[in-house]
Parts: structure tokens; C-alpha cells; sequence
């Protein structure tokens, strides 16, 4: 095998394959997470059924297709920021209270292809999980409204926002010695990233500049929850009404709309009215499309923001995760003189 | 091959290891002795690369275990004091596991193993699961998994504590097996009688200060400072007694269950001529025969005065 394989590929990542399989937990986890994600599947469908039987027309066929896609892909995600902490939260900690990490160190397995092999184990099986799901995906084509694109970006982000949440919860195992700590701080750094980001959204909105020719766009911290993208993909629209403050009275001044393109063909849509008065101005440009209208990801699609930032959030952690995991760490500010072997 | 030279570690306001220094040639088995606390498993966790000291170095086969923990690593087999196992693992798959974890090839992963789990006698547990063998067994494998890379020097920390008498027993003729086969070993334990019999050097720790370090008889001597005669007498104790006191190379005269215990300094030829004084002024000797000064009697030395 060669370098990149050998260090892709470790024996950690077989090991924790076998002793994960040969317990009831995994396959009990998988039905249940089946059970659940179908449980929801089948409850939307069940009531777009019971609508579409009072009243059903051909364009409300693509609506309930829509809903039913974003409540699983929504719930999805919920269940997957319960699985990941729990899957890595305690796959360094558990070493250290099995007192089987030292037996670790003296092998000749670097520090980070510990890690990796830790994160490699945790992942696919969170992928299992997500191929597990894709039968009751399909679900959402009998009804029309979701195109393939739009699932396959919803899954991009579930993906990388469990990607996201299992390197957190590995670099909480790096730091914690206990895995109870771990764990508390795994699922903490979940409910941030996932609600506590959007709350800022809530909390801090964008205040409307009136002299803004772009539409005001939620703060950039809240691109950190896939929530935000998954709601975009899903209903394939703007963010309307969220992570924006109207701060002034504002007075239409005439004007009208104006589109231009953004470097993914969607059209991006704003208001042209003209400041009137002292700070006043008329009716604020309103975002269209699913881009980002303004801000520092201006233009940019939300589920590109929310990886990219996700998947920083996640190189940093590893690199720290990388740092602290060895029982002697040779950072380069603590040089001591060599002696020769 | 193995080298530690200054070796302090300092916790906060405790000093685990005070300027430790001591040596072990190719091939020999060291014993490290002290008392709970003393730094032994500080010294050895240092020595495997898993704790950085404070100052001094360690060097193993001239590599220094901070500047290149890879090359000791490779050179080095560590078996820690307390240690777990991995669940659903079979005795054979953690020795593979870990033959994997130091990059043996795949190929000889297997012959290794087998080897391995002969060299313990746990060939026929292959199939066990790790979790359900005996505190027993499982120092046995740990012992096996610490030789799944072939080292040349082995760091055992209490190898055999929490091990019935024959476990002890079978520990000491698989140690003495790897020393024939030319491994460096350096052991810590509390059982000192096995010690003596199994080690040719010997390092007595105390309150993470290094008290008498060297070949097992040099320390012993050293420690218990000159050699004990035991002698029995028909009657005439204090005739027996009042002959020896004044004898230049006497010490010391007690008596214990009814025998003379004199501590003397010099050689056989100096006991000879106690005997011969004895003989001489015309007491009755009946048993007249050399005490040994033991390892527990130089530990007990080493570790109750501040040297």
C-alpha cells in the first residue's frame, strides 16, 4: 500500500469496524433510527393524504412532496446531531478510562492516524445510516416538487454538518479525560452549531442598511447550522423574515425590482427605491432566490456557506484534536537539544 | 542499552523523580524495586516515550526517548502496570491488532501471533474473547502484545502483581526464556525474593531518589554492610560471647532463638579464624554457618534511612 493508503487506512478503523458490529447496539441503533425516520415519513404522508383526499389538484401533488422532504430531511439531521457526539465523544476518552490509549502510544501509529482511524469508524457508520435512509427518500419522488440536485445537496450538507459534529466530539474526547465531560461538551457544541447559531440570527439580526442596493442577508455565524441551507434546499426559496431588523421607518419612494444572475444561475432579485428624507428610505430590497444576497458570502448558495464554514470549523478542530492527543507534545517552540540516534 | 541520566519529574510542588541516574548493559534483566510512590512507573512511562521529564534524558540504545519516540517505539516493548482490554476481540485478534499497529506485514501478522500466544502458553485461548480471560491471562497476552514487534528491550511494570503463585511462577520462566533470547528487561516489582533469583542488576527507588543501583549481590552488600555468622554452642553461651566481643573483626553479638548472631567484616578466612578463636578457648561449637544478607534486608536499608 502506499503512504496516502497506509495512513487513510489503519488497523484502528478495522478493529473498530469488528468490535462495533459484534454487539447488538449497531444494528439496534440502525432500526431504530429506521423506525423513527420511517415513523415520520409515514406520519407526513399520512396527513398530505388526508389532505389531498378533501382537496387535490395536480400543483398541491408537488407541495406535499416538498413538505414531506423537508420534515425528513429536517428530522434527519436532528437524529443524526444525537447519533454523531455520541458515536466519537467517547472514542478517545473510552480509551483512557479502558487504560488501553498508553498501549496505543507506543505502537508505531501516529498520534493523528488514531484519530483518523477513530473519525473513519464513527463516519461510516453515520453514512450507513444515511444509506439506510435513502429508500424512504425515494418516498418524495411518488409526489413530484423535489428534483435529484436538490436531494443530493441535502444530503451534502447532512454529510458534512455530521462530518462537523463527529470531529467535535473527537476533539472533546482529545481534551476531556472523562468521557461524561466529553460527551456533555459534544452534544453542547451540537445545540450550538446547529440551534444556537440560528438563535444569534434571532437575537442579532442584520440591521437594514437604507442605503443598500443588495438585499440584507441573516449574519454569516448563522450560515454555521444546516438547518438554514436544508430550509432553502427544501423549499428551493429565499430566507424570508429571518436574521434581518427593520431599525428605521421606512417611506416608498417608487422604484421597482431588479434581478441579476449569481455564479450559479439563480437569479437574484432586489429592490431599486431610492433613499427619501433624512435616513429614511423606502421599502427595503427583498431577497429572492437561494443565494445569499448580501454579506460576506454574497452570492454564494447558503449550503456552500454553511460547508465551507462547517468544514473549517472542522480542520480546526482536528488540527487541535492532532496537538493534544500525544502524551508528549513536540511543538515547535519547544525545541530541546537533539541527540543523535 | 539503556541509559538515564538526571532523570526528574516534578508535578506541581511533588517531585516524582529527583536526579535519577542508572544504567543496563545489553542482555540483562534489571529489577526496579521500591516502595508505592517511590517513581518507579514514572521512570518507565518516561523510558516508553509516554511522559516527558522535567530534566535529565533517557536514552535507549543510544536513541533519546523525547527527540525519537519512532526508534523507541520500534526498539522498545512496554507492559504497564494496569492496563484493559479491547471487548469482542479474540485473544488472536488483539495480538493482531496490534502486530498491525507496528506495521508488521500482513503475511507474517499470523506467524507472529501463533509464536507469540505459544511463547505465554496461550495457544489454546486463540479464540477467546480477550475480556472473558483470567487477570492471569490476560498479563500473559499483554506480555505477548508487547513482543509483537520483535523489540530488544522490554519494560515490564509489575508483570506479575494480582498473579497467583504458579502465575508468578510461569511469568519468571517465560522472562527468563526472553533473556535467553537476548532481550534487554527492565522490571519493577514488589516481590523481591523473585527479583533475586531472576535479576542480574538491580535499582532500589525511594521517595523518587535512586538509593543503590548495580549488580544484585553488590547492592546487597553495599546495603547490609559486612556479613552475619550464626552460631549454636553446647551451653557456655557467655563464655562464647565473651570470646567474641573482644575479636577485632566482630561487630556486633545478639542472640536470637537461643543462637549467636555475630555481624563481622572481612572474607571466609576471617570466619575461619572466629571459629578458630571459638574452638580455641575451648567452647563447644555445634553449628557455626554464614547468613545471607537478603534483598529484602538491603530494601528494607535502602528505603527506611535517607542515604
Amino acid at each position: 500500500m502506499n503512504r496516502i493508503a497506509v495512513a487513510l487506512w489503519n488497523p484502528i478503523v478495522a478493529k473498530e469496524y469488528r468490535s462495533r458490529m459484534r454487539t447488538w447496539r449497531s444494528p439496534l441503533a440502525m432500526t431504530v433510527y429506521i423506525l423513527l425516520l420511517g415513523g415520520v415519513g409515514w406520519a407526513i404522508f399520512s396527513s398530505t393524504a388526508a389532505t389531498a383526499r378533501n382537496s387535490f389538484n395536480g400543483a398541491q401533488a408537488a407541495n406535499y412532496g416538498q413538505v414531506l422532504f423537508l420534515w425528513l430531511i429536517l428530522f434527519q439531521m436532528v437524529l443524526l446531531a444525537f447519533i454523531t457526539p455520541a458515536l466519537t465523544a467517547g472514542a478517545v476518552s473510552s480509551e483512557r478510562e479502558r487504560q488501553t490509549i498508553d498501549l496505543l502510544f507506543v505502537t508505531k501509529l501516529p498520534a493523528f492516524s488514531i484519530l483518523w482511524g477513530k473519525l473513519l469508524a464513527s463516519m461510516s457508520f453515520v453514512i450507513l445510516l444515511l444509506l439506510l435512509s435513502v429508500p424512504i427518500f425515494s418516498l418524495v419522488f411518488l409526489f413530484g416538487g423535489i428534483e435529484l440536485d436538490q436531494v443530493l445537496i441535502a444530503f451534502l450538507v447532512t454529510s458534512v454538518a455530521a462530518l462537523t459534529l463527529g470531529i467535535i466530539g473527537l476533539a472533546c474526547s482529545t481534551a476531556f479525560k472523562r468521557t461524561l465531560p466529553a460527551t456533555v461538551s459534544a452534544y453542547g457544541a451540537a445545540f450550538i452549531l446547529l440551534a444556537g447559531s440560528l438563535l444569534f440570527g434571532l437575537l442579532f439580526p442584520t440591521d437594514i442598511n437604507p442605503n443598500a442596493t443588495k438585499a440584507p442577508a441573516p449574519p454569516a455565524v448563522t450560515y454555521l447550522s444546516p438547518i438554514l441551507p436544508l430550509l432553502v434546499v427544501g423549499t428551493n426559496g429565499p430566507v424570508n423574515g429571518y436574521g434581518i431588523r427593520n431599525s428605521g421607518i421606512f417611506l416608498t419612494q417608487g422604484g421597482g425590482m431588479a434581478c441579476s444572475s449569481g455564479p450559479n444561475g439563480v437569479q437574484s432579485c432586489y429592490s431599486t427605491t431610492v433613499p427619501y428624507g433624512k435616513g429614511f428610505v423606502g421599502q427595503p430590497p427583498q431577497p429572492s432566490g437561494t443565494t445569499i444576497p448580501s454579506g460576506l458570502f454574497s452570492g454564494w448558495q447558503y449550503w456552500q456557506a454553511t460547508i465551507t464554514m462547517q468544514l473549517a470549523i472542522s480542520l480546526v478542530a482536528l488540527i487541535l484534536s492532532a496537538i493534544l492527543l500525544p502524551p508528549i507534545r513536540h511543538l515547535p517552540w519547544r525545541r530541546r537539544p537533539r541527540v543523535m540516534a | 542499552m539503556i541509559t538515564v541520566e538526571g532523570l526528574t519529574k516534578v508535578y506541581g510542588s511533588r517531585t516524582a523523580l529527583d536526579h535519577v541516574s542508572f544504567e543496563v548493559p545489553k542482555g540483562e534483566i534489571f529489577g526496579f524495586v521500591g516502595p508505592n510512590g517511590a517513581g518507579k512507573t514514572t521512570t518507565l512511562r518516561i523510558l516508553a516515550a509516554l511522559l516527558e521529564p522535567t530534566s535529565g534524558r533517557a536514552l535507549v540504545d543510544g536513541a533519546d526517548v523525547i527527540e525519537h519516540p519512532d526508534l523507541i517505539h520500534d526498539r522498545l516493548g512496554y507492559m504497564p502496570d494496569f492496563f484493559g482490554v479491547y471487548d469482542q476481540l479474540t485473544a488472536g485478534e488483539y495480538l493482531d491488532f496490534y502486530a498491525a499497529c507496528y506495521r508488521q506485514p500482513r503475511a507474517r501478522r499470523k506467524k507472529v501471533a501463533d509464536d507469540l500466544l505459544e511463547l505465554v502458553g496461550l495457544s489454546d485461548r486463540r479464540d477467546q474473547a480477550v475480556d472473558t480471560l483470567s487477570r492471569g491471562l490476560k498479563q500473559r497476552l499483554c506480555l505477548a502484545r508487547a513482543l509483537v514487534h520483535d523489540p530488544t528491550v522490554l519494560l515490564l511494570d509489575e508483570p506479575a502483581s494480582g498473579l497467583d503463585p504458579r502465575a508468578r511462577v510461569e511469568m519468571r520462566e517465560i522472562l527468563k526464556e526472553l533473556q535467553t533470547m537476548g532481550k534487554t528487561i527492565v522490571i519493577s516489582s514488589h516481590i523481591l525474593p523473585e527479583l533475586t533469583e531472576l535479576c542480574s542488576m538491580i535499582g532500589i527507588i525511594d521517595q523518587g531518589r535512586m538509593r543503590a543501583t548495580g549488580p544484585v549481590q553488590d547492592v546487597i552488600r553495599q546495603l547490609t554492610a559486612g556479613r552475619r555468622l550464626r552460631i549454636t554452642v553446647l551451653g557456655q553461651k557467655e563464655e562464647a560471647v565473651a570470646v567474641l566481643k573482644p575479636l577485632a573483626a566482630i561487630h556486633d553479638v545478639t542472640m536470637v532463638n537461643g543462637a549467636i548472631e555475630a555481624q563481622y567484616d572481612g572474607d571466609d578466612a576471617a570466619a575461619a579464624a572466629i571459629l578458630q578463636s571459638l574452638t580455641a578457648a575451648g567452647i563447644k561449637v555445634s553449628g557455626f554457618s554464614q547468613l545471607e544478607g537478603g534483598l529484602e534486608d538491603a530494601f528494607m536499608k535502602a528505603t527506611s534511612e535517607d542515604i
